[in-house]
C-alpha cells in the first residue's frame, strides 16, 4: 500500500519590502500549498528609538517627534500627547483651541480613511480607488497647509492650545469641502461596495471573532467590526466629543468586509463632527500661555484618544524637576492589530492575508516607533 | 560625422521621406530619462509623499515614472523614508538585485544624513550614502511633491548628458 | 464608576496588598509586589464589578534608580481604566508574564524585554524583534546606556 498523499510544508518569505505590507512589515509564513499554516510577523525595520528621542527633548521639543510616530494622522499624536502633558500639568486649553482641534482630528480621521481605501483597493487590485481617495485627500491636506504650512507633519497642535489661528480663507474652503464631501464617499462606495470582486476578496475573509479581539487588545475600527460597540470619543470622551452628535457604525461577522463598511461609514460621521464643530465655533483665545520653562508637577499619566487605526495612547513619566520628559511611551492600535494577525489568517490563502492586513489598516511606524 | 557634433539630431531629406540621423547615445539617453520606472520602496513618512506624488494631483506619470513593484524591472531607487540599521542591509540588497543602469534618490532628511533622528537615536542608519550611491539628493521632511518632481527632473538631465560608456 | 469610588473598591478589595500612588488629577495608579502581578491581574480580570478585559498598555520605565513595569488596563464593559505598577531593583529584575490572563501582552512584555532587559517569566518567546538580529550594545532604553556612534543632542 502506497503512502497516504502528502503536501510538503514550505517557507516564505513575504516582506519587508514587499508593496503590500503597507510599510516595512515582514512575515515568516510556512505554506502548505496555498494555505498559510503558520505566519510570524517580524517587526522592527522601522524602529526609530523614538521614545529615546522623546526622553532627551523638552516636552514642546517632543512634539515634532510625535508627529512621525504615525503620520497618516500626526494630529491625533500630537494631539494625544498635548493631552496627556495638560492632564499631568492642569492645564485647560481656551475652548476655541478645542474646537479648532476637533476639526483638525477629524478632517484628519477622513484624510487618514482616505489613504487606507487607497492602498487597500490597490493591495486588491483595483486602482481606480487610489486616484480617487488621493484627490479628495489633497483638498483637506489644503486646508491643513494654510493653517499650519505643511502637508503631512503638522507640529499644529501645542500644549495648551494650537498653533495658530486658521486664516480666513480655511472657513468657505472646509464649508465648499463639506458640502461636496458627502457625495464623493457615494461615489467612493458605487466603486467597490457592491462589486462582486471586491465582495469575494472581503466577505468572510479574515474574521475576527468578538473575544480576540478584545483579548489582543484590538481597537478601532477593527474592534468595532467585530461587533463592540466601543469608541473612546463616546465612551471615555476627551476634548469637546460630548458635545457632537454622531454615529458608531459596527460591524456583525468581523471580516474584512465589515472592516472595510464601518471606515466607510466613519469617514461620513467625521464629517457630521466637523459640520457640527464649525458651526459651533466660538471666537477666543487659541493659546494658553505657558512659562518658557515648562515643567509638569511629577507623576504619571496614560491619556488615550480614538485615533482613526483605533486607541492611542501615551503614557507619560514626569520627574517634575526636569524639562524633560522621564519616560514616553507611545501605545498604537497597530501594534495590537498585527499581533492578532497571525491568529486570524492561520488556515486562509496567501491572497488572503494581503486582504486581512489592508483591511486592518496597520501602518508600520505605529508598530516599531 | 561633422552634422552630429553640432546637433544631437538631424532630418536628412530623400525622395518619399526622410532618415533622422542621430547618436546612440542621444537616443539611448533620452529615451532612459523619459521612462524612468522606480521601485516602491516607501518605508515612513516620505512614501506617503510618494503616494501622494503618484497619484491625481501631481500625477508621476506625466514623466514616464512608473511604479515597480521588483527591483529587477526598476531603474531608480527612491528611498522614501528613514532607513534603520535592520533594514539597511536589505536596501543594499534590493540595490543589488536591480539591473544597470540604477539609480538613488535619496529623499527625505532621513535618508540624507539622519533627518530628525540624528541625535539620540540609537536604531536610524545616519544617511543611505554610506550604504548605496546616491544621485540626488532631496531635502524636507517630508519633502513636498514639488520637490520630488524637481528631483527627478533633475535626475533626468543627469541622465540624459550620460554616455554608454558611463553606464556601469 | 467615578474615580474615586474606583480607588475606594480597589483598596478594599486587595487591602494591604495595593497602595494608591498619589497622581493629583489624572486616573488613579496603584503599585503593587510583583509576586502578587499574577493574581491581581486575574483578579480584575474576572471580578463582576470591574471586569478588566482589556490591557491598553505596558510600559517599561528607568527612572534613574530603579525600573518599573507600568501595565495600563481598561474594562470595555464597565468603563473603567487606571494603571498599575512594579518597581524593583536593577539586579535580577523580573515579572511574571500577564499572557495567561491577556494574550495582547506578549508584544509589550517583549518589548520590556527586548529594551530594557527586564525578564519576563514564563512569557515562552522572547526573541529579539525591535532591534536587528545581530544586536550586541545591550539595552538601549536604560538611561546609562552608551554607544560609539550614539549622538546626543547638545544642551541649547
Amino acid at each position: 500500500m502506497s503512502a497516504p498523499f502528502r503536501t510538503e510544508e514550505f517557507l516564505v518569505n513575504m516582506g519587508p519590502h514587499h508593496p503590500s505590507t503597507h510599510g516595512v512589515c515582514r512575515f515568516l509564513l510556512t505554506m502548505d500549498g496555498e494555505v498559510v499554516v503558520k505566519a510570524v510577523p517580524y517587526i522592527g525595520y522601522l524602529h526609530r528609538a523614538l521614545e529615546r528621542i522623546c526622553e532627551n527633548r523638552t516636552y514642546h521639543q517632543c512634539l515634532p517627534v510625535l508627529d512621525r510616530f504615525e503620520y497618516c494622522t500626526s494630529m491625533s499624536c500630537e494631539y494625544a500627547f498635548c493631552l496627556a502633558t495638560e492632564k499631568l500639568a492642569g492645564i485647560q486649553a481656551p475652548e476655541r483651541a478645542e474646537y479648532l482641534r476637533v476639526i483638525m482630528l477629524e478632517l484628519n480621521r477622513i484624510a487618514s480613511h482616505l489613504i487606507w481605501y487607497g492602498t487597500t483597493s490597490l493591495d486588491l487590485g483595483a486602482v481606480t480607488p487610489f486616484l480617487y481617495g488621493f484627490r479628495e485627500r489633497e483638498d483637506i491636506l489644503d486646508l491643513f497647509e494654510m493653517t499650519c504650512g505643511q502637508r503631512l507633519t503638522y507640529n499644529y497642535i501645542r500644549i495648551g492650545g494650537v498653533s495658530r489661528d486658521i486664516p480666513p480663507e480655511f472657513i468657505p474652503k472646509l464649508k465648499e469641502f463639506i458640502e461636496k464631501f458627502p457625495r464623493k464617499v457615494d461615489d467612493y462606495e458605487k466603486l467597490l461596495t457592491e462589486n462582486p470582486i471586491w465582495i469575494v476578496r472581503n466577505k468572510n475573509v479574515g474574521i475576527l471573532s468578538k473575544e480576540l479581539a478584545l483579548g489582543y487588545g484590538v481597537s478601532g475600527p477593527a474592534l468595532r467590526a467585530s461587533g463592540v460597540k466601543f469608541d473612546l470619543r463616546r465612551d471615555d470622551p476627551y476634548s469637546l466629543y460630548d458635545r457632537f452628535e454622531f454615529d458608531i457604525p459596527t460591524g456583525t461577522v468581523g471580516d474584512c468586509y465589515d472592516r472595510y463598511l464601518v471606515r466607510m461609514e466613519e469617514m461620513r460621521q467625521s464629517l457630521r463632527i466637523v459640520k457640527q464643530a464649525l458651526e459651533q465655533l466660538p471666537a477666543g483665545d487659541i493659546k494658553t500661555k505657558l512659562p518658557p520653562n515648562f515643567k509638569p508637577p511629577k507623576g504619571e499619566v496614560y491619556s488615550r484618544i480614538e485615533n482613526s487605526r483605533g486607541e492611542m495612547g501615551i503614557y507619560i513619566q514626569s520627574a517634575g524637576d526636569s524639562k524633560k520628559p522621564l519616560r514616553v511611551k507611545m501605545r498604537g492600535g497597530s501594534y495590537n492589530q498585527l499581533q492578532v494577525m497571525p491568529e486570524i489568517v492561520k488556515g486562509g490563502k496567501i491572497a488572503d492575508l494581503v486582504a486581512v492586513m489592508a483591511s486592518m489598516d496597520i501602518i508600520m511606524p505605529e508598530v516599531d516607533r | 560625422m561633422g552634422v552630429i557634433k553640432k546637433l544631437p539630431v538631424y532630418l536628412e531629406h530623400f525622395p518619399g521621406g526622410g532618415i533622422v540621423a542621430t547618436s546612440l547615445d542621444y537616443v539611448l539617453s533620452q529615451s532612459q530619462a523619459s521612462s524612468i520606472w522606480y521601485l516602491l520602496f516607501g518605508t515612513a513618512c516620505c512614501a506617503i509623499e510618494l503616494m501622494a506624488t503618484g497619484a491625481s494631483r501631481y500625477d508621476f506619470d506625466r514623466f514616464g515614472m512608473i511604479f515597480r513593484a521588483s527591483p529587477r524591472q526598476a531603474d531608480l531607487i527612491i528611498a522614501a523614508g528613514t532607513i534603520t540599521k535592520k533594514m539597511a542591509p536589505r536596501l543594499r540588497l534590493l540595490y543589488d538585485q536591480m539591473a544597470q543602469p540604477r539609480y538613488v534618490i535619496a529623499m527625505g532628511g532621513c535618508t540624507v544624513k539622519g533627518g530628525p533622528f540624528y541625535y539620540d537615536s540609537y536604531a536610524v542608519e545616519k544617511g543611505i550614502d554610506h550604504i548605496v550611491p546616491v544621485d540626488v539628493y532631496i531635502p524636507g521632511c517630508p519633502p513636498r511633491p514639488e520637490s520630488l518632481l524637481e528631483g527627478c527632473l533633475t535626475l533626468q538631465k543627469k541622465i540624459k548628458k550620460q554616455k554608454i560608456g558611463d553606464w556601469s | 464608576m467615578d474615580k474615586a469610588a474606583l480607588t475606594k473598591y480597589i483598596l478594599d478589595k486587595f487591602a494591604g496588598k495595593v497602595d494608591l500612588l498619589d497622581t493629583g488629577k489624572v486616573e488613579p495608579v496603584f503599585r503593587l509586589e510583583s509576586d502578587f502581578l499574577l493574581e491581581f491581574c486575574r483578579a480584575i480580570n474576572s471580578d463582576e464589578t470591574l471586569h478588566i478585559d482589556f490591557l491598553c498598555n505596558i510600559a517599561g520605565v528607568d527612572t534613574g534608580e530603579r525600573f518599573e513595569v507600568v501595565y495600563s488596563v481598561a474594562s470595555v464593559k464597565n468603563r473603567i481604566r487606571f494603571d498599575f505598577k512594579i518597581a524593583m531593583a536593577y539586579e535580577n529584575a523580573e515579572v511574571e508574564s500577564v499572557q495567561s490572563v491577556w494574550p495582547g501582552a506578549n508584544w509589550h512584555e517583549r518589548e520590556v524585554w527586548e529594551l530594557y532587559g527586564i525578564n519576563i517569566l514564563n512569557h515562552g518567546n522572547l526573541t529579539r524583534f525591535l532591534l536587528p538580529d545581530n544586536w550586541d550594545q545591550g539595552y538601549p532604553m536604560r538611561k546609562n546606556w552608551d554607544a560609539p556612534d550614539f549622538v546626543r543632542m547638545p544642551e541649547s
